[in-house]
């Protein structure tokens, strides 16, 4: 086991540092971030200080190891946007977006869990097919469309629930179900076919051969073994879901750091994106490496074959 | 386990980070919500190019003129008077009794710290270029101050609406990081807090020097998502929005909860055409073909299917509420026929390909489907037009800064809110401004004389010359002037401003 978390911290630690250099030069590729910093008439001699003040002047390798060697000290270097250190404003909007994508994970956990193992019990039953369908229809519906359409229901037509905005427990419930509502029928399926997987099983027909009651067989001996996979694709998932949650922020308004890379990215903001890609892949790689100590901990068979 | 690791995470997020629950001491009944799209970089509007900035400026600090919003006119604000000495001397008498939010009174000094600091090159204010005119501020007297200027100004009355008024003392105890985020205006609204990308809480200042405001509190709400902002506004959340799709109009119309108004705003659109060959050779370098291109499209019609009746005509891109403006000069009319005839005389008896640098609807509604209908008339008369969209509007603005926006182009000028022909002739006309893709020495000369004499009257001969030469030259194909929508909750009586900076001090509720 102790071979085994050492092997994946050092994973954890190159793919960190090697997102950080993919950054870096994807960002130095896309354009020039000094004409869209100076006002609209400034001149050439404007334009060549700034490119100085900035560091853009120096070779790459240089400009990266300054950043690496600050980064790893929290200094991610000052927005060139809002003159504010970038390290303080993504940490400012990191909250907001890891509450939102957990209790979207959440809520598309309460969604999956019930109807997926309903589905994989009444297998090729109306409730299976309705659930293929409800699956079906979640997959396809874009996630902008879903969020606005909660809206109108909710927040125009109801008038039950605020249409934007944060702060309060109702600010959460339509942020967190379009985006749970992104994940749940994946996870659905996949709780669906565990299940029937393992009802198959010898040793579940050992456990009701043994006389204990159904519940029993499903909650104690099935469940715990389905979870295996599910839970390796929802870490996988959680990438996925940060991408679903720059929409949602945008719909709902959200003050997420989501939204913020996305801003930073057209505004060519190098330090607020580098200090968000680092931190959110960080967060990821995490949570992956969590993801891997739990199923460890489930299934001995992967932390001993290994 | 795994529950346990998700709600113990979860539980301890919040501890670690921290749970900010909204102020709740504002109620409804005494709060303006009003929402924009994207929020400002600073609070500090001298050090900001955008539009946002100078908006919340007006809610918190105060100008030493300001816009009367019915008559378009500059009327005293924190000055009371201004008359010229000489040619390069203005004189502005300063109003009295007026207090900073910190208590400490306005005088001669704030004007000259705030003038100062801007045109301080080493301070990298984005807005020194707007007031460089500008040599020195001389103090006569606590209320009195000399603006000695570089050679004749006209300017510099429509000026002075554009720079707020710091306090000398906090320019001078606070570091600059801090007057970023921290306002000291004299202004009708204080700023109570700020979360970033979120919202602006403002609280009115009740020792204000002019009319209080109605609304005790103003919160500022950030809402990227314009269907968000819509359905925010008819469902209560929200009470001003601005920026409103035409198509859209019907929806706030029909919803009971609110309405919308318009205004001509100063801003002017049009297609440039590189007649400077900028980027090369190119068509457009024969008068003949800017003369066909602005006589193939029925502007008019567009207008009016389109546009829903949104834009004003206009004969070159001098706006109609702009100084200088010449009511005499009638538009381009659609004349197919006359088109094709100088395209052949061009030497495109068969036509010719263009290709078209498009933008994103960011400041002009409707943006591509106006494009569609001007392609389809252009083809009419024999311009086979390619449309290159480019998404993104700062990449756009910076590939046609750098001369690569030819040879066509969607273009629209604010004017930075000065209303006078001098300030889209100089940007958009004059040759090697970076946004000028236009050159003519007959022109420059004109733009130079009207720019240095503060002869209103003389001011106004040469830029009916002007707009005449650039009618009869076709410099560009000529568009429209802009006008805006907003979005109005029907609780709340509220003007929509015609220069874009939106007043939350002048709303009211409505009479029942």
């Amino acid at each position: 086991m102790k071979y085994y978390v050492l092997r994946q911290l050092i994973q954890l630690a190159v793919v960190v540092l090697g997102i950080s250099m993919l950054v870096f030069a994807i960002l130095h590729v896309i354009g020039d971030p000094v004409l869209l910093l100076l006002p609209q008439n400034a001149g050439k001699e404007e334009y060549e200080r700034y490119h100085k003040l900035l560091g853009l002047d120096k070779p790459i390798h240089v400009q990266y190891w300054k950043f690496a060697s600050r980064a790893v000290q929290g200094d991610f270097g000052k927005s060139w946007y809002t003159d504010t250190p970038a390290f303080k404003l993504v940490l400012e909007r990191m909250p907001p977006t890891l509450y939102l994508t957990t209790a979207g994970l959440v809520m598309a956990l309460l969604i999956a869990l019930p109807l997926g193992i309903l589905a994989a019990l009444k297998r090729h039953s109306f409730i299976d097919n309705a659930c293929t369908m409800l699956a079906v229809a979640g997959q396809a519906m874009p996630i902008f469309w879903l969020g606005i359409m909660l809206i109108i229901i909710f927040a125009v037509r109801l008038k039950a629930l605020p249409a934007s905005g944060y702060g309060t427990w109702e600010h959460f419930l339509m942020p967190a179900f379009t985006l749970g509502a992104f994940l749940a029928p994946i996870t659905m399926r996949l709780v669906r076919s565990g299940v029937i997987e393992i009802l198959n099983m010898e040793y579940i027909r050992t456990a009701r051969a043994k006389g204990f009651a159904e519940p029993t067989v499903i909650v104690k001996h099935a469940f715990r073994n389905a979870c295996i996979p599910v839970i390796t694709v929802l870490g996988l998932q959680f990438g996925q879901l940060l991408g679903g949650a720059i929409v949602t922020e945008t719909v709902f308004a959200w003050p997420g750091v989501a939204t913020l890379t996305v801003d930073s990215i057209r505004n060519q903001d190098f330090p607020v994106v580098q200090c968000a890609v680092v931190l959110l892949a960080l967060i990821i790689v995490v949570v992956n490496f969590i993801v891997d100590m739990v199923v460890g901990l489930l299934d001995p068979r992967i932390r001993l074959g290994a | 386990m795994r529950r346990t690791i998700a709600i113990g995470s979860a539980v301890l997020l919040m501890l670690t980070l921290g749970w900010r629950s909204p102020g709740q001491a504002q109620t409804k009944d005494d709060t303006i919500v009003y929402a924009l799209q994207s929020d400002v970089d600073t609070w500090d509007p001298p050090n900001s190019v955008l539009r946002e900035a100078i908006i919340l400026g007006y809610q918190v600090f105060d100008h030493l003129a300001v816009r009367d919003l019915k008559t378009r006119k500059v009327i005293p604000n924190l000055a009371t008077s201004w008359k010229t000495l000489d040619d390069t001397t203005w004189e502005v008498k300063l109003r009295q009794g007026v207090k900073f939010h910190d208590g400490s009174p306005f005088t001669a000094k704030d004007v000259k710290a705030s003038f100062e600091r801007v045109l301080d090159p080493a301070k990298k204010m984005t807005a020194r270029g707007n007031h460089a005119k500008i040599k020195g501020v001389d103090i006569v007297d606590d209320h009195t101050v000399r603006f000695r200027t570089d050679g004749p100004y006209p300017l510099f009355v429509e000026r002075m609406t554009a720079l707020v008024m710091h306090s000398e003392k906090v320019l001078r105890e606070k570091p600059h990081e801090w007057v970023q985020e921290n306002p000291v205006g004299t202004g009708p609204y204080k700023l109570v807090r700020w979360n970033r990308k979120q919202e602006h809480l403002l609280v009115r200042n009740d020792d204000y020097w002019g009319a209080k405001p109605y609304f005790k509190h103003v919160r500022i709400r950030i809402i990227p998502e314009q269907a968000t902002q819509i359905a925010e506004l008819i469902s209560g959340g929200v009470d001003v929005i601005k920026a409103v799709p035409p198509d859209q109009m019907d929806v706030i119309e029909k919803s009971g909860q609110a309405r919308t108004a318009t205004s001509p705003i100063l801003r002017t659109a049009m297609l440039q055409l590189d007649q400077a060959a900028r980027g090369g050779p190119n068509p457009f370098t024969d008068k003949r073909v800017r003369q066909a291109a602005n006589l193939a499209v029925d502007a008019d019609a567009i207008i009016k299917h389109v546009l829903n009746g949104l834009g004003d005509r206009t004969a070159t891109a001098v706006n109609p509420m702009a100084f200088g403006w010449d009511p005499n000069l009638k538009p381009y009319k659609q004349d197919v026929a006359r088109a094709k005839k100088l395209l052949a005389e061009a030497g495109y008896p068969n036509g010719l390909d263009i290709t078209f640098n498009t933008g994103p609807p960011v400041v002009e509604p409707a943006i591509q489907q106006t494009n569609d209908a001007i392609v389809a008339d252009m083809a009419k008369a024999g311009f086979r037009v390619r449309q290159n969209y480019i998404g993104d509007n700062t990449v756009l603005v910076a590939r046609i800064k750098e001369g690569k926006g030819g040879p066509m182009f969607n273009w629209s000028w604010g004017y930075y809110s000065v209303f006078d022909a001098d300030a889209i002739l100089y940007d958009v006309f004059k040759c090697g401004e970076p946004y000028s893709y236009y050159c003519n020495k007959e022109l420059d000369d004109m733009i130079h004389a009207g720019r240095s004499t503060l002869d209103q009257k003389k001011r106004a001969e040469v830029y009916v010359k002007a707009q005449k030469l650039l009618f009869d030259d076709a410099a560009y194909l000529y568009k429209w002037g802009l006008r805006g929508v907003w979005g109005i909750s029907n609780r709340i009586e509220y003007q929509a401003p015609a220069d874009e900076v939106d007043r939350m001090f002048l709303a009211t509720p409505r009479k029942k």
